[in-house]
């Protein structure tokens, strides 16, 4: 398999994905079921290399790109990882921009407001998670 | 506010970045004191980069670093924040995929991520309430209150994190102004050409 296409079936997962792993579902899709480059274990397995090492969560998908073609796809996993933080910029600028208006202050608040509101129930899930594992040790 | 060098600012993103598991949001709790300690980037200047990195695709920490970068450094800092924070743990990554070390074997492993997962889990909690902090004292509470009552009932209606954040941000723009007057994110001089 070519390494611009696993680039570019990673990318795929990586930009239509709004958190680290949120490109799961697709990367099974495409990568287990729809090409057969990785077995639904080595899937797993790259998942738990992902969650077992510091830094971004995403970054699991450096593990499936060198499972599936080797360090190219382990490239082409880094590459897919960081390119949709650029889409960050622009964003930015435009918010930065209109920011003097009200209703954007307002909408850039709300956003901020309701995503410290969502952090509550990651955070409570995370310390769960954390806990049962405790216990089970 | 003072800004880092490109070079302070990747070694900061990278040690903040790569001594966390369980997610971004921890991270981008350690990265909020370092900046505020060293003072790079005050409150408000956090808040609109967590606010944008959440609407981002992809991984918001990422997204975070690439936007505090721009801020403090233009292209430069975009580019030294994404390689500080993906670079270290993507190798680490490759080099246990290579060797294939199945990690979930060793109990010691598994308790030092669980005790990770708590520190994080902690974090989290805590950039959550800093987020909040700014609103609640500047008498903001009313649409704290409103904002996080239609997020709260979103995310147990399974609405993905993406379409709350969209459906809060319209209910923001629809807010009464008495409800959203105090401003909360300063507005920032516009960049000179020579620094982007």
């Amino acid at each position: 398999m070519n390494v611009l296409i696993v680039y570019l079936l990673l990318l795929k997962a990586t930009a239509t994905s709004f958190a680290g792993m949120g490109s799961l579902p697709q990367i099974r899709q495409d990568f287990v079921e729809t090409y057969h480059l990785v077995s639904a274990d080595a899937l797993s397995e790259a998942v738990l290399v992902g969650r077992a090492t510091p830094g971004p969560m995403g970054a699991y998908v450096v593990a499936v790109g060198y499972l599936a073609i080797g360090w190219p796809g382990a490239l082409a996993g880094w590459l897919a990882l960081v390119t949709p933080a650029f889409a960050a910029l622009p964003l930015l600028i435009t918010v930065q921009r209109w920011l003097h208006l009200p209703r954007v202050r307002a909408v850039v608040d709300a956003v901020v407001v309701a995503g410290a509101a969502l952090l509550v129930p990651a955070g409570v899930g995370l310390a769960a998670d954390a806990i049962r594992q405790l216990l089970r040790l | 506010m003072t800004a880092p060098s490109s070079r302070q600012l990747a070694w900061i993103i990278a040690r903040d970045v790569n001594r966390t598991v369980g997610g971004g949001m921890a991270s981008m709790e350690l990265l909020r004191r370092s900046f505020e300690a060293r003072q790079w980037v005050d409150a408000s200047s956090h808040a609109l980069c967590v606010a944008v990195s959440r609407l981002t695709p992809g991984t918001n920490i990422l997204a975070y670093c690439a936007a505090v970068g721009w801020r403090l450094r233009g292209w430069r800092g975009t580019l030294a924040g994404l390689a500080a924070a993906s670079i270290p743990g993507s190798l680490i990554i490759f080099v246990l995929a290579a060797t294939l070390v199945r990690l979930d074997g060793f109990p010691i492993v598994r308790l030092t991520l669980s005790v990770g997962m708590l520190v994080a889990a902690v974090l989290v909690l805590s950039s959550a309430w800093n987020l909040f902090k700014p609103y609640l004292r500047s008498g903001r509470w009313r649409m704290v209150l409103v904002i996080s009552a239609i997020a709260g009932a979103l995310y147990f209606a399974d609405w993905t994190p993406v379409r709350i954040l969209f459906a809060c941000a319209i209910t923001g723009a629809l807010l009464p102004a008495r409800v959203v007057a105090a401003p909360a994110v300063a507005p920032t001089p516009p960049r000179r050409s020579a620094d982007v």
